[in-house]
C-alpha cells in the first residue's frame, strides 16, 4: 500500500504541470494503465495467499545481523519458503552501491508457514528513519540481535531509541553466537540484562520473547539445537508475537478524486483509486477539501465500464453520486465515509530532505521556507516552521517540522506527502501530528 | 586458544578447591554459581566490559571484584589495540565534528566511526571531546611565543601522537573506545586557529548532538575568522557566517568586489547570503562593517583533497 501511495504522490507531482482540460484525458489513461501493469506484475511474482509483514533486524555491526538473515533464508529454503541468500549477497547490493544512491537497505523476502515477510537491514540510524518516512520499509516489528559473547553494547541504547522513534512496538530478541559461550549461565545473564534494558526503554521487557541460538551453526549445519531449531523457533516466535498490521480493507473508505465527469442522462461520476476501505452501491459519502464540504449517496460503482457490487482498496474506480454537479467537485478533494476524516491546515511532520545526488536541491533551507506540498491528489502551498533548536536543514537530513497550509486540505496522522519547490522535489514526509491553527499562523500569503 | 582453555579450567578448579579447603560452610555447587553470577552482573554493570572478560577477570582473581576491575581496565587497552588492528580497514564514514572555541583560539576536529548509532553514543562523544581538547592544548603549547594569526592543520597520524592529559596518547584513547564500542574509528583531521586580540572567531555546528559538554558536536562544522562587526554582536555575526558556510559550502574566499556568477558560485563573498537572499555575503559584511579573513568547513565523512589525489 505504501508503494501505491508513493506511486500516487509521484504521479500527482508529474501531472501538476498540466492543468488544462486538454490534458485531462491523457491523465485519465496514463494513470490507470500504469497502475494496472503494476498490479499484474505483482501477481506474477508472488501469490498473495499469506498476510504480509515487514520486519527488520537491528543490532551492533559485529553481532551477526547479516549472518542471521542468511541463516533464515537457508533454513526456510529447505522448506521451500525462500531463496537461500549467502552472506555476501545480502551484505552488498552491488547495483545500489555502484550508483551510490537510493536507500541503503538490503531487502530479503521469505515465507513461513503462516506469513510472508519482507526483511530489511540498514547500516545506520539515518537510513532507518529515511525508510520510515519514505515508506519503503515501514517495520511492523523487529529482531534485536545481540551476541552472547559481548552482551549488549553501549550503542544498543541507541538501537532501542531508534526502534521507539520509528514506531516499532514489537521487538523480538535473538541472542546470537551461543555456540561461542561454553557456560550456559552466561546466556541467562545476557538475557536478564537485555530484558532490563528493554523495560528501561518502555518495552515489555518481562514478556518480550528471547530466542537463544547461533546463526552460524544454522548456516554450517552444526549443532541443530542452537542452529536450525533456534532459527525455526525464532521464526515461530516472530509469527506469533508480531501482530498483523491492520488491513486497509477494514478501515472506512477514502477515495482521493482524480477526475470528475458528467455523463449525459446519468449524472456525475468521480474517478480515482480507492485508497482504503470498501465502497458499495448505496453507501453514504462525504466530499471534503478545497474549503468545500457536503454529503451525498453513492448510486453506482464502476470499474472498466462494468458496474460493480463493491470496490476494494487499490481498485481504480468511477463512482456515480446522487445529485452531484460537475462544478461541485474538483481534483484534489476526497470522497470518504462521512465523519471519518477531516481537513486540516497545520500539521507536524517528519520529513526527509533529498540530497543533491538523489535529485534534491544542493542548498539548505531555513525557517519560513515556502514549498508546495503534494499528497493524495491535491497540492497546496505551505510554510515551514522549524523546531526551535534547529536553524536550518541540510540536504540529506531528516528532521521534524511544522507545516502550515494556505488552505485546509484532507490530512491525517500517518499520511505521506512530497514537498517540491519550482521544478525540484525537495523531500518526502510523514504526518506525525495534527495541530490547531493559532492567530499567528494566519500569515499573509502575498 | 587450547592453552588458554586449560589455563581457565585450571584456575576455575583451583578456585573451587581453595574455597572447599577454607570450607567454613557447606558450599554446594549451585550456591557458588549464584554468588558468582551476582558478582559477574555487578562487575559488568559497573565497568561495562563484555561478559566474557568480566568472567575471565573474576575467575582469575578468585571473585575479588576490586582486583578484577583493575585488571579489566589494564586489559581494555590491550584488547582495544587488538580489536583496532582487527577492524582496521573497515570503512568508517560516519562520526562527528567536534568544535571548541576558547579565548582567541578555536579547534575543530573530525572523528569517524562506522555507524551513526555509535556517533550518538556518549562514549564516542567523550572521545571527540578528548581529541578536541588535546588538539587545543597542543596548539597552545606550540604557539605560545607566536603572535598574530596562526592556523594549524593536522592530519590523522600527527594527531594520534598527541597526548591526552598525562601519559596516554590519542591513539591509545581511540583504541580504548574501539574496544568498548566494537567499531572501527579514526581521528581524521583537525584544525586549530589562534587570532590576535582585535580579531574574532565565529563558529557554527550543524545538527548539534551533545548538549551537555562544552565541545559542540555535529555532522557539519565551520570556523570563520573575521574582524570588525558591531560591538557585542560579534558572536551572532560569527554564527550567521558559520551557518552560511556550512549551508552553501564555499570553496574559496573571493574578493569583496567580485560579481556573483549564478547558483553555482563557490567563492564565499559573492554568494547569496543564506540569512537574507536579497544580498550577497560581501554586501551583508559591508552593512556590518566586518571583513572575513579566513574560514574552514568540515563535513563529516567527506573526502579531503589529499585523499582524492
Amino acid at each position: 500500500m505504501a508503494a501505491l501511495v508513493g506511486l500516487r504522490a509521484c504521479f500527482s507531482a508529474l501531472q501538476l504541470s498540466s492543468p488544462s482540460l486538454l490534458h485531462s484525458s491523457f491523465k485519465l489513461c496514463t494513470v490507470p494503465l500504469s497502475r494496472r501493469t503494476f498490479a499484474a506484475e505483482a501477481k506474477k511474482t508472488y501469490s498473495r495467499d499469506k498476510p504480509h509483514v515487514n520486519i527488520g533486524t537491528i543490532g551492533h555491526v559485529d553481532h551477526g545481523k547479516t549472518t542471521l538473515t542468511a541463516a533464515i533464508t537457508k533454513v526456510l529454503s529447505d522448506a521451500g519458503g525462500a531463496h537461500y541468500k549467502k552472506y555476501e549477497d545480502i551484505d552488498n547490493a552491488p547495483e545500489e552501491k555502484a550508483r551510490g544512491i537510493t536507500i541503503n537497505a538490503s531487502h530479503v523476502e521469505y515465507t513461513t508457514a503462516n506469513r510472508h515477510y519482507a526483511h530489511t537491514d540498514c547500516p545506520g540510524h539515518a537510513d532507518y528513519v529515511k525508510n520510515m518516512i519514505t515508506g519503503t520499509a515501514q517495520m511492523d516489528g523487529c529482531i534485536l540481535v545481540v551476541a552472547a559473547t559481548d552482551g549488549q553494547m553501549p550503542q544498543t541504547r541507541e538501537h532501542l531509541l531508534l526502534a521507539r522513534q520509528i514506531g516499532v512496538e514489537h521487538v523480538v530478541v535473538f541472542i546470537n553466537k551461543a555456540d561461542a559461550v561454553e557456560d550456559k549461565e552466561m546466556l541467562d545473564l545476557v538475557e536478564i540484562e537485555i530484558r532490563e534494558l528493554l523495560t528501561e526503554f518502555g518495552y515489555d521487557g518481562e514478556n518480550t520473547p528471547v530466542v537463544i541460538g547461533s546463526a552460524l551453526c544454522a548456516l554450517e549445519n552444526k549443532e541443530p539445537d542452537l542452529g536450525l531449531n533456534a532459527v525455526m523457533k525464532l521464526l515461530e516466535t516472530v509469527d506469533n508475537y508480531i501482530p498483523l498490521p491492520k488491513r486497509e480493507l477494514e478501515k472506512p473508505f477514502l477515495l482521493p478524486i482524480e477526475g470528475v465527469y458528467s455523463i449525459p442522462g446519468r449524472g456525475t461520476v468521480v474517478t480515482g483509486t480507492l485508497e482504503r476501505g470498501v465502497i458499495k452501491k448505496g453507501d453514504d459519502c462525504e466530499f471534503l477539501g478545497h474549503n468545500r464540504n457536503f454529503k451525498s449517496v453513492v448510486t453506482g460503482v464502476e470499474m472498466f465500464h462494468k458496474s460493480l457490487e463493491r470496490a476494494e482498496a487499490g481498485d481504480n474506480l468511477g463512482a456515480l453520486v446522487r445529485g452531484l454537479k460537475r462544478e461541485d467537485v474538483r481534483r484534489g478533494m476526497v470522497m470518504c465515509k462521512p465523519g471519518s476524516i477531516f481537513p486540516h491546515q497545520k500539521v507536524k511532520a517528519q520529513v526527509y530532505i533529498l540530497s543533491k545526488e538523489e535529485g534534491g536541491r544542493h542548498k539548505p533551507f531555513i525557517n519560513n521556507f515556502m514549498p508546495v506540498m503534494f499528497s493524495l491528489t491535491w497540492d497546496m502551498a505551505c510554510r515551514i516552521t522549524l523546531p526551535s533548536e534547529k536553524e536550518m536543514v541540510m540536504p540529506g537530513e531528516d528532521t521534524s517540522l511544522t507545516l502550515t497550509l494556505r488552505q485546509p486540505m484532507v490530512l491525517e496522522k500517518g499520511q505521506r506527502f512530497t514537498l517540491r519547490d519550482g521544478n525540484k522535489t525537495i523531500g518526502t514526509g510523514l504526518v506525525t501530528d495534527i495541530l490547531t491553527m493559532t492567530e499567528d499562523d494566519k500569515c499573509n500569503w502575498g | 586458544m587450547f592453552l588458554s582453555f586449560i589455563f581457565r579450567a585450571v584456575t576455575r578448579d583451583a578456585a573451587k578447591v581453595s574455597l572447599l579447603q577454607h570450607g567454613q560452610s557447606l558450599h554446594t555447587g549451585a550456591q557458588l554459581m549464584a554468588a558468582e553470577k551476582a558478582l559477574l552482573m555487578k562487575l559488568r554493570k559497573s565497568t561495562g566490559y563484555t561478559f566474557m572478560n568480566c568472567k575471565k577477570a573474576l575467575e582469575r582473581f578468585d571473585n575479588d571484584i576490586a582486583q578484577a576491575e583493575t585488571w579489566l581496565h589494564e586489559q581494555a587497552q590491550k584488547e582495544g589495540w587488538n580489536k583496532a588492528n582487527k577492524l582496521e580497514g573497515r570503512k568508517a564514514k560516519e562520526g562527528l565534528i567536534g568544535l571548541f572555541v576558547g579565548d582567541k583560539a578555536a579547534v575543530m576536529v573530525e572523528v569517524n566511526c562506522e555507524t551513526d548509532f555509535v556517533a550518538r553514543n556518549e562514549k564516542f562523544q567523550h572521545l571527540v571531546k578528548d581529541v578536541a581538547l588535546a588538539t587545543l592544548a597542543h596548539h597552545q603549547n606550540k604557539t605560545q611565543s607566536q603572535a598574530g594569526y596562526v592556523k594549524n592543520v593536522l592530519a590523522g597520524d600527527e594527531l594520534s601522537k598527541l597526548k591526552v592529559g598525562e601519559g596516554s596518547s590519542l591513539a591509545d584513547q581511540v583504541a580504548l573506545a574501539i574496544g568498548r564500542l566494537g567499531e572501527n574509528m579514526s581521528v581524521k583531521r583537525a584544525v586549530a586557529v589562534g587570532v590576535p586580540a582585535e580579531w574574532h572567531i565565529g563558529s557554527y555546528v550543524h545538527g548539534d548532538v551533545s548538549g551537555q559538554t562544552d565541545v559542540a558536536m555535529g555532522r557539519y562544522g565551520a570556523l570563520v575568522v573575521f574582524h570588525g562587526g558591531n560591538e557585542g554582536e560579534q558572536k551572532t555575526l560569527g554564527r550567521k557566517l558559520g551557518q552560511h558556510i556550512v549551508g552553501e559550502a564555499p570553496l574559496s574566499l573571493g574578493n569583496m568586489d567580485d560579481l556573483p556568477c549564478g547558483e553555482s558560485e563557490t567563492r564565499l563573498l559573492p554568494q547569496t547570503f543564506l540569512g537574507d537572499p536579497s544580498r550577497t555575503v560581501a554586501q551583508f559584511l559591508r552593512g556590518q562593517q566586518a571583513r572575513v579573513l579566513d574560514f574552514v568547513r568540515f563535513q563529516c565523512g567527506e573526502t579531503t583533497g589529499e585523499e582524492a589525489e
